[in-house]
């Protein structure tokens, strides 16, 4: 919908929403800062996931094992070398660099097969997490982590110590990363992607290397599990084994069903609905699972599109009909 | 090596040193390892195995016939133990009896969860199904939670079963010795009905090719629903028969689902011989690195999965 | 699909902000007291004690006028045992609801995540339950988080007192350890074996295993260690794991092979209620010793009977550690805030650090080097006792805790 020289209202809401995320820590209490931060990671986290699950048809049950060794190569450099970037960029390389021997093993399976061995491996990093205590710090975890400034030596060092600060790096480094995946699938890869999705056996009849592809899309995942995972430790202090385990692979799997499996913006929704009706939930009572399982069974059987379609099928079309289409132009 | 591997990495290593298993060093401290003593801990290895067997079969047979991985069959396990610790535990009911009540309840609740929402997604995404019953998960922990309480309960044993029996030179619990037995009859009962009788040969048509099946006359939607309760029954079976010796608590069900997938996949989706050998293999193995490798237990049964899957990926028994 | 997305976000975000604008309302005159811990799963009940116990205190002081003139009030949330969770409370209860004081924690992970958020939020925290000592021998000595405190005896008492206990035991030479897979258990195995070293050379460690949490069975753990036929069993699985444990070991005969067989944690009411059948039929035949941080039938104080007088009218339940525990927390909020008459951080820790106070546990100090609260527990035989409906704790041994609490410098635990 064009309004003006080229600019479509999404675009515009896009661009409020966003400066509306940098007044953020201006506008509201701690507490919604700390968890805008929560969801923006999440966000990513289940980005990732999607990738995998929307877009090429692999579902994934493992991707919190990504997420720690993230989580756990950021804490690991921090602890040493308090400079953020090192941290993150080896966070993300470890979770990468697994997500690809991992995937490896993991990418001659389909469906069911894929899905219950990335559960298991998923599982696996969990123990390997939990009972080599003395790099991982068992069930400890790793304490301690600083909040560690963003700086290049010789060139700027920003102090992070200051949750506002790190608001505004987490800010920037996941829509730098939203929009990175934005243009991966929407390039010939990302199609690449979506075909073998659909019809595995006429792109590989097109000469593609189904495998090949399955394997950088696993990759990517990972690497998105990763940077979520990276962007932890300096925002908690610590990192423990649950990072690992298989219910926390099993968020971004619930958040991509809510927000919708075949749209981009379906796992940033779902992302944002998934914490913010636990955290509403759990202030009324304590048994959010309950009400969570409900709406699970809901969506899946009402609703596979998730809450996205409903504005697509329903609202967007009822609005331009309302509104749009009876007003001159 | 590994200790060198374990000191490069972290220098303060200041943990307690435990027997290491790459120098041979057992428990026992030495390589001399008594055959009565391993042959005893498989045993015991199999009585675990039995409670995996009773999950993984109804895993397989909902599988195999209906094509759905039921990721809540572990709640259906917990729910067994809840009615049976209901029946036996509170009420005083005769321990066979609950037995009996208890799986015919959870059968029942298998009922509605078949007729009323699975039904409805059999032709979606298999993500959609794992979804599904991911949340029925989060139902059923909280509900038992909102029923019985969250605290964990323990009914007693039944005193015909209070004894133990020297087997290899030491003292084996009639009580597991049951359950091994219990175990053993409900293979042979199911390989005698799925071979032998008319139900057994609906069934398996109909898990080889459902529309064929549909063509000759078989009531596909009965006989799922009839399956899937079948199914559920055999998860409850092992869970009212858990609960003399174990905790009954909300989450047990998690705990146990993770292993009935490995031991489903080791032994081959869909198939009940490779879900009784899978079994029998995490059982035995994990009660076999409890004694020699105590440092890996958690480790152990998700290497032999990946192991299995990687050299032969439909499972030993699968294809 | 993206105007989706814009519109979702935006009026979402503001229903969830105003959301919380509402709710972070400071009362005038209440003093709000955040609590957290385990309140579902084999672990429930320590959280639930807490909140009783918690409770009791709150009810009692507000009757009596409050704390100087203001009334507390409680909310308490479930940690389900995760440090994420856990911290995401802490963060909700201090910077949402308004939290002036925090108590509770239950596991020994989670409050190691907890501890180090403290002094952003810039509250002081007691511990009522989790007792790795690198709360307090890290976090407050060498780091220097003040803002932690611990009301709870750390794992101090349920290794070492073993080993003082045991050690004038010349017949039990062999010990075995059956342990919970994670800090707790590791620390307490090595803490005991190191004290045993120390007093008796001769004592030798046949065989140790290690159970994750979520252990269904114990038969294989139990199989592996009676194959090398210890003498005594030390053993810290906890809460609904400790009774199972031990109805499997006496299911596998493990009663009639050992001579000794050491529960930490196993004078807590949850395991004490579920043996209570086993124990009056005599079925450990007097061999099960356990230590209690806090036992119903000792001190045999006027204090402690009155608390528990009370507690049983209120709960119609024998108060366990966790709720003596957070019982005593909050008397300890109490005294402080009289002492200083504010709120402020700094000056509640120089109220704290050093306090003596009667509590129905005991005279507990709190002293200054790591925040530990120094007060003496006893261990003794688990057995019947007719005069209570569940079991007691019998042929008590009181060691006095200044004499094995570990000190600075706090050598590693080896």
């Amino acid at each position: 919908m064009i309004v003006h020289k080229g600019v479509s209202i999404t675009t515009l809401l896009i661009l409020a929403l966003i400066v509306f995320l940098f007044f953020i820590p201006h506008l509201a209490g701690k507490y919604v800062m700390y968890m805008t931060m929560h969801i923006l990671i999440f966000s990513v986290f289940a980005l990732g996931f999607n990738l995998l699950l929307g877009y090429t048809g692999l579902l994934s049950f493992g991707q919190a094992g990504f997420y720690a060794c993230g989580a756990y190569g950021c804490a690991k450099v921090l602890l040493v070398m308090p400079s953020l970037l090192p941290g993150i960029i080896s966070g993300v390389l470890f979770a990468g660099v697994t997500a690809l021997i991992l995937g490896f093993l993991c990418i001659r399976h389909t469906r069911i097969y894929f899905a219950m061995l990335t559960l298991c491996f998923g599982m696996m990093i969990y123990s390997l997490a939990w009972k080599w205590h003395t790099m991982t710090g068992g069930d400890d975890g790793l304490v301690g982590i600083p909040r560690a400034p963003l700086e290049i030596p010789g060139i700027f060092s920003l102090d992070m110590t200051s949750m506002g600060n790190y608001y505004y790096f987490v800010l920037i480094v996941c829509l730098l990363a939203i929009i990175l995946l934005y243009r991966i699938v929407n390039s010939p890869f990302g199609l690449t992607l979506q075909g073998i999705r659909d019809s595995e056996s006429r792109v590989a009849f097109a000469g593609i290397s189904v495998k090949n592809y399955r394997l950088i899309a696993f990759t990517i995942a990972g690497l998105y599990a990763g940077l979520a995972g990276a962007l932890l430790p300096p925002l908690e202090n610590t990192v423990t084994p649950p990072l690992a385990h298989w219910t926390h692979s099993a968020e971004p799997v619930l958040a991509t069903l809510l927000g919708g499996i075949h749209t981009f913006s379906g796992p940033i929704v779902g992302a944002f609905l998934f914490y913010v009706i636990k955290d509403i939930i759990v202030r009324f009572t304590e048994y959010w699972l309950i009400c969570l399982g409900i709406i699970v069974l809901a969506l899946v059987m009402g609703l596979p599109g998730g809450v996205v379609s409903i504005f697509e099928k329903r609202l967007i079309p009822w609005v331009r009909l309302r509104f749009i289409e009876r007003s001159p132009r | 090596m590994r200790g060198e591997l374990v000191n490069w990495l972290s220098p303060q290593n200041n943990t307690p040193t435990l027997p290491s298993p790459f120098k041979g060093e057992g428990l026992s401290g030495g390589k001399r390892k008594t055959m009565e003593t391993l042959a005893f801990q498989g045993l015991v290895g199999l009585s675990l195995a039995m409670y995996l067997w009773l999950i993984a079969a109804g895993l397989t047979i909902v599988f195999g016939v209906l094509g759905i991985l039921n990721f809540a069959h572990g709640s259906l396990f917990m729910l067994g133990a809840y009615f049976a610790f209901t029946f036996y535990g509170l009420l005083g009911i005769n321990f066979w009896l609950s037995i009996l009540l208890s799986v015919i309840g959870v059968g029942l609740v298998g009922l509605v969860m078949e007729r009323f929402f699975l039904r409805f997604i059999y032709h979606l995404d298999v993500a959609y199904q794992l979804l599904l019953t991911f949340g029925f998960i989060l139902i059923f922990d909280d509900a038992v939670k909102m029923i019985w309480g969250g605290v964990f309960m323990i009914p007693p044993m039944p005193d015909f079963f209070t004894g133990a029996i020297s087997i290899f030179g030491r003292l084996f619990p009639v009580y597991n010795l049951f359950i091994i037995g219990a175990g053993i009859g409900v293979a042979i009962a199911l390989w005698l009905i799925l071979e032998r009788t008319w139900w057994g040969r609906i069934i398996r048509a109909s898990a080889s090719d459902r529309e064929m099946a549909s063509a000759i006359g078989v009531n596909i939607p009965i006989l799922f629903t009839a399956v899937f309760m079948f199914g559920a029954a055999l998860a409850a079976l092992g869970g009212a028969l858990s609960t003399p010796v174990r905790v009954v608590a909300p989450g047990i069900g998690g705990a146990i689902i993770i292993q009935a997938f490995v031991v489903t996949v080791i032994g081959g989706l869909g198939n009940l011989k490779g879900a009784f050998a899978g079994a029998v293999i995490v059982g035995v193995l994990t009660a076999y690195g409890i004694l020699l490798f105590p440092i890996f237990e958690l480790f152990i049964i998700f290497v032999v999965m990946a192991v299995v899957l990687l050299v032969k990926p439909e499972g030993l028994f699968g294809g | 699909m993206k105007r989706v997305t814009g519109i979702l976000g935006v009026a979402l975000s503001l229903v969830f902000i105003l959301s919380g604008a509402v709710s972070a309302a400071d009362l005038p005159g209440v003093i709000k007291i955040g609590g957290q811990g385990v309140t579902s799963g084999a672990h429930a009940d320590y959280g639930r004690q807490m909140i009783m116990g918690a409770t009791l205190a709150i009810d009692e002081i507000n009757a009596a006028g409050g704390i100087l003139g203001s009334k507390l009030e409680m909310k308490f949330m479930d940690s389900e045992l995760k440090p994420a969770v856990a911290v995401k409370n802490a963060r909700y209860m201090v910077q949402e609801w308004g939290a002036h004081l925090l108590f509770g924690v239950d596991s020994s992970g989670v409050c190691m995540a907890v501890g180090p958020v403290l002094p952003e939020l810039d509250r002081i925290h007691i511990f009522c339950h989790a007792s790795t000592e690198k709360l307090t021998e890290n976090l407050v000595y060498k780091k220097g988080i003040k803002n932690i405190f611990r009301i709870s005896v750390p794992v101090y008492q349920d290794s070492i007192v073993a080993a003082m206990i045991f050690k004038d035991f010349p017949e039990i030479k062999r010990w075995a350890g059956i342990n919970c897979d994670y800090g707790y258990g590791r620390t307490s195995w090595a803490l005991f074996k190191a004290t045993m070293k120390k007093y008796r050379p001769d004592v030798e460690f046949v065989a140790e295993v290690w159970a994750p949490f979520w252990t269904g069975d114990f038969s294989p753990h139990l199989s592996a260690v009676m194959a090398k036929k210890p003498d005594a069993i030390f053993s810290t699985p906890w809460a609904g794991e400790a009774v199972m444990l031990l109805r499997q070991a006496l299911l596998l005969g493990v009663f009639d092979q050992i001579q000794v067989w050491w529960q930490a944690m196993g004078g807590s009411v949850d395991a004490l209620e579920g043996l209570a059948r086993e124990v009056k039929g005599n079925k450990f035949k007097g061999k099960l010793w356990a230590t209690a941080r806090y036992i119903h039938n000792w001190p045999d104080t006027p204090d402690n009977k009155a608390f528990i007088k009370k507690y049983l009218k209120r709960w119609a339940r024998y108060p366990n550690y966790s709720a003596e525990t957070s019982y005593s927390a909050i008397y300890v909020f109490k005294a402080a805030i009289e002492k200083t008459k504010s709120l402020e951080t700094a000056k509640l820790i120089k109220a704290i650090e050093g306090m003596r106070i009667k509590c129905p546990g005991g005279e507990r100090y709190f002293r200054p080097e790591d925040h530990q609260a120094v007060y003496t527990v006893p261990a003794g035989k688990v057995i019947h006792d007719p005069a209570y409906p569940l079991p007691v704790l019998g042929e008590l041994r009181v060691i006095p805790a200044e004499d094995y609490y570990r000190k600075p410098p706090f050598p590693p635990v080896k």
